[in-house]
């Protein structure tokens, strides 16, 4: 009974082990804007994004500000931002799981709108 | 592994709540409508069913603040989701209840009215889930 136990315990153990080693393969990179980019308030700007989701991972959400604005299906791409005022804006992408929690894969980055 | 486990038993939970409020609400009308006996023991299926997508709904945050210490992340529409199913499961709550205390005094046709009304509620809730699960 106790080697049951214990292997039952060393099988969790392993799968958590392999869960954290596949969790650390998940990556996001914001390809553009570059961090800190000036961006002109009348363009139709856009974020171009690249994603490794990881395991979890489900889907992607553009953040503007904190603010959820955008659902990116897909794991590569560009989305238009909708008209930003004069400042500076804090983007992210994060990617998340099919419940809609951010896993802790994201990338953030500031721009300023001129 | 641990993290999907959790969830798709809370799923699993939610789905077969789905099914009683929709299906036994929809079973007490046609083919034929129920029996006062057999209605009362929808009636108290249907009830179960509510309650269980209430508390499974909770699980589905619990479940996200037990693995990332917070709750989903849903805007606009999707909050608006949220909040139709929130009132479709404590009015469908609310209006089983008051079906099984006050049923015997009723006509068929208020009884008929009520599962017209619950299957049209957990129809809504349906409809509102799958809002909920795409636009978020």
């Amino acid at each position: 009974m106790k080697k049951k136990i214990a292997a039952l315990g060393a099988l969790f153990v392993s799968l958590g082990l392999v869960s954290a080693a596949y969790a650390q393969t998940g990556s996001v990179k914001i390809l553009s804007p570059a961090d800190g980019a000036k961006l002109d308030a009348f363009e139709q700007n856009h974020v171009r994004y690249e994603v490794v989701p990881g395991p979890n991972a489900d889907h992607v959400h553009l953040y503007v500000d904190g603010k959820e604005t955008a659902i990116l299906r897909g794991l590569k791409g560009s989305h238009a931002l909708e008209t930003l005022a004069p400042g500076k804006h804090e983007l992210c992408v994060k990617v998340v799981n099919k419940a809609h929690v951010p896993i802790g894969v994201e990338q953030c980055i500031t721009a300023q709108v001129e | 592994m641990g993290e999907n486990l959790g969830y798709a038993l809370v799923q699993i939970a939610h789905n077969f709540g789905a099914v009683a409020v929709l299906g036994g609400a929809i079973f007490a009308r046609w083919p034929t409508p129920a029996t006062r006996q057999s209605g009362r023991r929808i009636a108290r299926l249907v009830l179960a069913g509510w309650i269980i997508q209430i508390a499974s709904g909770i699980g589905f945050g619990a479940a996200s603040y037990f693995y990332y210490g917070r709750l989903p992340d849903i805007h606009g529409l999707a909050v608006a989701a949220l909040f139709v199913k929130i009132g479709c499961a404590i009015t469908g709550v609310v209006l089983t209840a008051v079906y099984l205390k006050r049923e015997p005094d009723w006509a068929d046709t208020q009884r008929g009215n009520s599962w017209i009304a619950l299957a049209l509620l957990a129809a809504l809730a349906l409809t509102a889930a799958a809002f909920l699960r795409w636009f978020s």
